[in-house]
Parts: structure tokens; sequence; C-alpha cells
């Protein structure tokens, strides 16, 4: 029978039947999804925690009337729901997948690079502190006569490691930052650029793939670069190097969701010199014998395996010959960096601003202080809002 | 409540199904308008009380409407007619109109009133519109009164339309208030409806959402000619999936529970002119529009200058229904105006135009009406319009602009193919051909739909707790 031969009554007859093999078909997979995720609802057992996440889940909410009146009972309930739902990190992983398919390479503030290479967005805004905190460091360097005070600010992984950008992604220019706190600073203090060090190395394991710090590789060309000024006319030329985890996944992958990647950190020994040292972490009266922190490669965050995090203040102090002492002022980039400095001091005090509320023109003092560093890199340093309070001189002195 | 979220989805959906089509039917409206009072005080806890005092409040104005018409008491129904509406639109003016009233007489007068903004209470532009349908109906005599308080009451709060629309003209539903059928068949249908705006809403909107985000939030400065028409463009396919999705869940949700809404978007991007557009856009507002206000006016049954006020009353109202400020009005004075210039001057030459340049020359024009719609002002309309055609911007292409290119352009491309009719035909048929493959290829479509989608409202909550930040 030929399709024109039929009359419009029985071809309305025949869409409808055609429409309807696919409708109950639809309808079934729709309700038994509705189905089986009510089951699942209600039946399985709720999770505290995210590992992926690393937060605790939404539980269920309490009902009460004034809850329900300010409609945090149905938020709450909303965020439950969502938090609790079936297999949560394979549905993020899709969403990533997805996103991958429709050629997104940003998520949550983090560029996704080539190579599995993940790269922290450097804001494009202006920040309202570095002045003053550019101006605290010039004074607070001038007030130190006969201290050696050197610093460097370290250009983060996207400004580097441009060949892993994706294609045209805008970068915050942060040879610009660098080059103004150069203007501010040079007149008391020896500003060392490592930009171009660092670009040298770039095809190089300069930076994690998954995390924002750089790699113990990338702090050992730094430290190479800024020997001279640190007045180190010999730094060690060999290295041990100890692969400590091949399992670190640090906080790009958490905060971008994207998790491919795994990253390998290494600590470096120089060969034939001595590295012993006590390590005192003087607010928390801990001591220990290692700057590592060997418990930390058990836990999520494995760059903490560098000083077991950021302290307000750390001494360290060494049994050896030299006469030099040194004020380390840092950020985090700093935690693998003193590896590389122990042999050359005779005591290293590292001091994170964010943390420390004692007088330093002081510390400097009472300590003897020859050397002072300031090492932070670029993102933090911009946003940093604690430095020029630390620095400012204390009422009465100068 | 949103119906792309998985609380909707998957507690609220399931549930209200299951007491809705096992109360007797009797008891269905009812169990309806429970549904919708819980959907609706779930984002609202409080404004549910003034939703409540505006079903009460009509009702009882139809009820007494009726008496007088029975009565042939032609002024006491005038003035009862008058005052409802005068009601319902004072209620929609305090919470949505106030703040900007006040803010403009504050620049004129040489005293400040005093005002503190109020949220506005969701949907009510939709549900005051509903209304308003009813009471000029029940006073042209058009419906008969509505004397069942549940019916009525399920017609205003009816969860799948109450919060985004469409506006669902009373006249267009009384019928099926009363007597509906349900069906496998038309509940099938409604689950495709419902599946297809879902993807359009998560999968394209939002995600093409986010880029328009990125690109206004910039500074005038920063973008060049390609990154601005990239935004707009954007923004276009945004608001059409967003809103179109909605509007094609609200029909689907409707069908499950057995009512024929009307189709809200009809391909309103291959219009071949203004006309046609607004003829495919946003439906049942125009349709409103037209009813109760082009027409009373007059329409275009009057002299032309008496025709074109008319046409300029509607389109400012049109702006200004959607949201308080200048460039709504704007908006809507911009659609007035094209529309006069087309029906007066430009739909001679426009006919001869091949197709596709008459298309071209439409979304163009709507782009533009979309800047004044997305920006927060007047002066940001200007500047980024100002962008668009390299002015103060940072040239015609920069790597800002090549890279929300490309990072896009896939999506911009899927979202262009599907505001377009031939995808959907071919896919229709594709699946309606003879045999067992191709109806399950469909199904596979619509699973894979539900599942791509879930995926992202579950992620609507992650976020990862960086506890090493520094």
């Amino acid at each position: 029978m030929k399709k024109n031969s039929l009359t419009p009554e029985q071809k309305q007859k025949m869409r409808r039947e055609r429409s309807f093999k696919i409708y109950w078909k639809v309808t079934a997979i729709f309700l038994a999804a509705l189905l089986f995720v009510g089951v699942y609802l209600i039946f399985h057992k709720d999770k505290d925690y995210s590992e992926t996440e690393n937060r605790m889940l939404a539980q269920k909410p309490v009902f009460s009337l004034a809850n329900v009146a300010s409609g945090k009972f149905m938020t709450d309930m909303e965020s439950y729901v969502t938090d609790q739902f079936f297999a949560r990190d394979w549905q993020i992983s899709l969403k990533l997948f997805e996103d991958s398919l429709l050629g997104k390479r940003e998520s949550n503030g983090v560029y996704i690079g080539k190579k599995d290479q993940l790269m922290e967005i450097p804001d494009t805004k202006d920040y309202p502190y570095v002045e003053d905190n550019l101006e605290a460091i010039r004074d607070f360097a001038g007030r130190q006569s006969g201290v050696n005070t050197v610093m460097t600010l370290v250009p983060n992984a996207a400004y580097i490691c441009d060949q892993l950008l994706p294609a045209n992604a805008p970068v915050r220019d942060q040879g610009e930052d660098i080059e103004r706190a150069k203007n501010v600073v040079s007149s008391s203090v020896n500003f060392v650029d490592v930009t171009e060090t660092l670009k040298s190395h770039k095809e190089e394991y300069i930076y994690y793939r998954t995390d924002h710090h750089w790699t113990s590789l990338g702090a050992k060309y730094t430290f190479e670069a800024l020997a001279d000024s640190l007045g180190i006319p010999n730094p060690a030329q060999s290295y041990t190097v100890y692969p400590v985890t091949h399992d670190f996944s640090g906080t790009l992958s958490a905060k971008s969701g994207y998790d491919k990647a795994r990253d390998i950190i290494d600590i470096y020994v120089p060969e034939g010199m001595d590295t012993s040292c006590v390590v005192n972490y003087v607010d928390e009266q801990k001591k220990s014998a290692s700057i590592y922190s060997s418990k930390d490669l058990e836990e999520r965050d494995k760059y903490e395996v560098f000083f077991g995090g950021n302290y307000s203040r750390i001494d360290i102090s060494r049994a050896n010959e030299e006469k030099k002492n040194l004020l380390l002022i840092k950020d985090s980039y700093a935690n693998c960096f003193v590896q590389f400095l122990l042999p050359y001091y005779r005591n290293i005090i590292i001091i994170d601003p964010r943390y420390y509320y004692d007088d330093i023109d002081k510390l400097v003092h009472d300590n003897e202080i020859t050397d002072v560093l300031f090492l932070y890199n670029v993102n933090t340093f911009m946003e940093d809002n604690s430095l020029a309070d630390v620095l400012a001189a204390e009422d009465g002195e100068q | 409540m949103i119906f792309s979220s998985i609380f909707f989805l998957f507690v609220f959906l399931p549930i209200t199904l299951i007491l809705y089509y096992i109360v007797p039917r009797k008891l269905k409206n009812l169990m309806l308008l429970l549904c919708s009072l819980i959907f609706y005080a779930w984002g609202e806890p409080v404004y549910v009380f003034l939703m409540l005092f505006s079903i009460v409040f009509n009702y009882l104005s139809g009820l007494e409407m009726n008496t007088y018409i029975e009565n042939e008491d032609e002024k006491r129904l005038k003035f009862c007619f008058y005052m409802t509406v005068v009601v319902n639109l004072g209620i929609l003016g305090f919470f949505k109109y106030y703040g900007f009233l006040v803010e403009n007489l504050n620049v004129l007068l040489p005293f400040d009133i005093p005002y503190k903004e109020l949220p506005l209470p969701i949907g009510i532009s939709f549900y005051t519109f509903q209304t308003l349908s009813y009471i000029i109906d029940v006073y042209k005599g058009r419906v008969a009164v509505q004397k069942n308080f549940v019916s009525f009451g399920a017609y205003v709060t009816m969860f799948p339309q109450l919060i985004a629309g469409p506006i669902v003209r009373y006249a267009d539903i009384e019928k099926q208030l009363a007597v509906r059928t349900l069906s496998w068949y038309r509940f099938g249908e409604g689950v495709t409806w419902f599946l297809r705006g879902l993807g359009k809403k998560v999968l394209l909107a939002n995600n093409i959402g986010a880029a328009y985000e990125a690109i206004a939030a910039m500074a005038v400065g920063e973008r060049s000619v390609v990154t601005a028409w990239v935004g707009a463009l954007a923004f276009a396919m945004q608001i059409y999936f967003d809103f179109g999705g909605y509007s094609d869940m609200a029909v689907g949700l409707g069908k499950m529970f057995g009512f024929d809404f009307v189709r809200n978007f009809n391909y309103p991007y291959t219009a071949k002119s203004i006309t046609d557009f607004w003829r495919r856009w946003h439906i049942s507002l125009g349709t409103w529009f037209r009813e109760y206000v082009y027409i009373p006016l007059g329409g275009n049954r009057v002299s032309a200058l008496k025709h074109v006020r008319n046409i300029l009353i509607v389109w400012m109202l049109t702006g200004f229904w959607h949201g308080a400020t200048w460039n709504f009005i704007f908006w809507g004075l911009y659609y007035g105006l094209l529309l006069i210039l087309e029906k007066f001057v430009l739909a001679r030459f426009l006919e001869k135009l091949p197709g596709i340049i008459q298309q071209i020359y439409t979304f163009v024009l709507v782009l533009f009406g979309w800047v004044f719609f997305f920006s927060p002002t007047m002066k940001d309309a200007a500047a980024y319009l100002g962008n668009m055609f390299g002015i103060n911007g940072s040239g015609l292409v920069d790597s800002m602009g090549l890279y929300y290119l490309a990072g896009n352009l896939i999506l911009l491309l899927i979202c262009i193919i599907c505001s377009r009719p031939f995808p959907w035909k071919l896919f229709h048929r594709a699946t309606m051909k003879k045999g067992w493959a191709p109806s399950i290829a469909a199904a596979a479509f619509y699973g894979a739909v539900l599942i791509l989608s879930v995926a992202y409202l579950v992620n609507a909550t992650y976020n990862p707790f960086l506890y090493f930040r520094f």
C-alpha cells in the first residue's frame, strides 16, 4: 500500500502510533530515573565528607517554623539533596567531560592548559594594597643599615609557561607588576627579576601540573639566580634528588575539578654539604630535626611536606661555621626554597607576615640578621594585605 | 524552586505526580492547587500570602461582577471592574515599580522621598496578568464566571507556568479546568517537551551564559569588536534557550498534568522582520497585550496617527513589564519604533529581499535590542553598542576576543543550529520512520539529554574547599 493512498485520518492515526512508540519509551526511561533516584535518596546512607571537594557535605536540614519562614530550610534542603545525589563524583567528572567537548578551557578560575597543565588565572583587577606594601618594604630596608636586603617576585605558571596556555588565553602581564615593584623598592633593596631565568626553563617541570606552586626544580633555578645577590659565592653544584611522592594532586585540581594528572614532589639535598639543623616553630613551641614533614605525604596537600605548611615564625639554627643570619619574609612559594638556603647560614628566621604580629626591626637587631630576603609569588604578593602593617616602624624608633 | 534543579526533578515532581494521579478525579484540582502553593512557598514563604490574597480577591470580584451582570447593573459592574483592575495593577505597581517611581521623583523634586527597595515577589508579573485576563474577560462577557474557588486557585497558581509563564489566558484553559483527559500519550508527549526544555536550559543556555557574563563584566576599554559581538550573540542565545527552554518545560509539565498550554516561542531567530519576530517571541505576552491593550485602544482600525500612538503605548508597556528601569522602557519603544517603521515604510522593500537577508536584518536589530535589555543602565548600553562598532574598545580583534570566540565556537554553532527548525525536522522525520530502531534512537537521545543535564545540576553545589589557598 502506497503512503499517499492513506486518508488524512489514517495518516493522523499512523503518526500517533509512531509518536507513541517514542513517548512510552521516553516515559519509561524518565519514570525509571525518577524512581531509581527516589529509592536511592530514601535508602542510601548520607555521606559526611567529600574527598574530592575536601569539605563536609550538606546534611538533612532541621525543620522549624523559623527556618521555613526565612527560607533557610528550603535552600538547605536543596543543597542536601544535591550534595547527597547518586554518584556525585561521577556526575562532576561527567560535567567536566561535557565542558571539554564544548571546547571550554577554563573551570572555576583555572585554565586547563595543554598537556594537562592547570594554571591559576591571575586576576586582571587592580590591587589596593600593593603600593603600600612596596613602600613599606623600601622603608624597612632603608632602616636596616648594614643589612643586605634582596627581593624577588616569582611569576606564576600562566605567565611563564605560555606555551601550555589555551590558545589566546588572556593573562595578566606579571612582567609589569614586577617592573613596578622593582621601581618602587630598588633605592634600598636589591631586586632580582627571575622572569628570564624561569622562562629559559619553561619547557621543564618547574611548576606543578595540578597545584599553584612551583616545583623544587623551579626553586633551584631561582636560587642559582639569586645566589650572587645573597652573597653566596660557591653554591652547591650538584644535588641528590629524592622523589618523595608520585601521587600529588594539588589545589588547582581540586578547584577546577579536573583530575587527570598526578604530580611528583622532589626534594633536593646538596651533595657534600651538611644540612643538619634544628627547626623551631616558635609560636607552636614545637621542635623538629628536619625541614621536611613526612607525615604530610599521607595527607591530601602533599606540598606541606615542606615545613608542614605556613607558620608565623620558624627559626632554623645550625651548628656550623657560617657567620651569616638570614631573615626570610615570604609566602608558601618559599617553603620549598629553604632547602637550597640551608648550607649557607648559621641561622635562618622565616616570617610569614600573614600570621606574624611582632616588631620586625627588633627581630633583625636582636638576631644579628645580616641578610633579608623577600620571596613571594606574584599572585599572592598582589593580594597580600599584611606586609605593610608588619613592616611599619614601631612608634618611638627611627 | 526552579525546574532545572535536582530537588525539583527528583523530589518535588515525583511526589506531586504520585499525589496527583492517585487522588480521584474530583480532587485533582485541589491537589494541584496545594502542590502549587507549596511550590511557590518554597521560594517565597512570605509572599505566598500575597498571592493567596490576590486569588481570593479576584475570585470574589469575579463573583460580584457576575451578580451585576445577571442584574444588568451596568454602573456597579463598571465600578467593580475598574476597582479590581486598579487593585491588581496597584499591587504589581507597588512591588515592582514603586522604587523606580520614587527614584525618578527624587531626581525631579527638591526633597527626597525615603523608600526601601522591596524584593520582587517571584512571578508576580505573570500571575497578575493571568488574573487580569480573567477579570477582563468576565467583564466583557467572553467567559463565564468561575464559581469554584479551587478551580480558580488552581488556574492562578498552577506551578508549571507560575513563575515564568507562559501567560495562560483564562479563556484558553477554562474548559480544561473542568474536564481534561489524562493519558499515557499525553504524558509521554509532556516528558519529551520537558526534556527538550531541560536540555535547552541546562546544556545550552547556562553554558553560553557563562561567556556572556565574562564579557559583560569586562571594562569598556577591554572589549574589542569581536569580543562585543561574541558577548551579544552569547546573550541572545542564552536568553532564548533559557526562556524558551523554561517555556518548553512548562508546556511539558502541563501535559503531564493534562493541560495544553499555548506555545510560547516559535523559532524567533528565524523571523524575517521585527513584526514577525514578535509573533514568534514570548507569544503569550504579545497575545495578552494585543487582546487587552492594543485592540481595546482601537488597534489598527483607527487613523494612522492613533495607530502609531497605540503601537507606542503597547510597546512602552511591554518594555516596562520586563523590568522597572529606563532601559526596558527604551527597549520597548525601540521595538515600537521599528514596528512603525516597518509598517509604514520598510515592509515593501523588505519583502523583495532574499529570505536570508531578511533574517539577518531582523537578527542584528534584535541583537542591538538585547544590548539595552542586558545593560544595567542606558550609559552602559551606549558604551557596549560603541564597543560593537569599535568605539572606545580594544580594536577590531584582540587575543581576548579570539579566546572567547574559540572557547565558545562549538557551543555558539550548536545554539545557532538549534535555534532553527531544520534539526528538529530532521530528528522528527528520522525517528518517526517505520520499524523499531528509530523510536529506540529517539528514546536514547532523550535519555542522554537527561543524564547530561543532571550532571550539570549536581555540579551546582560543586564547591571545593581550598584549605591551602596560599
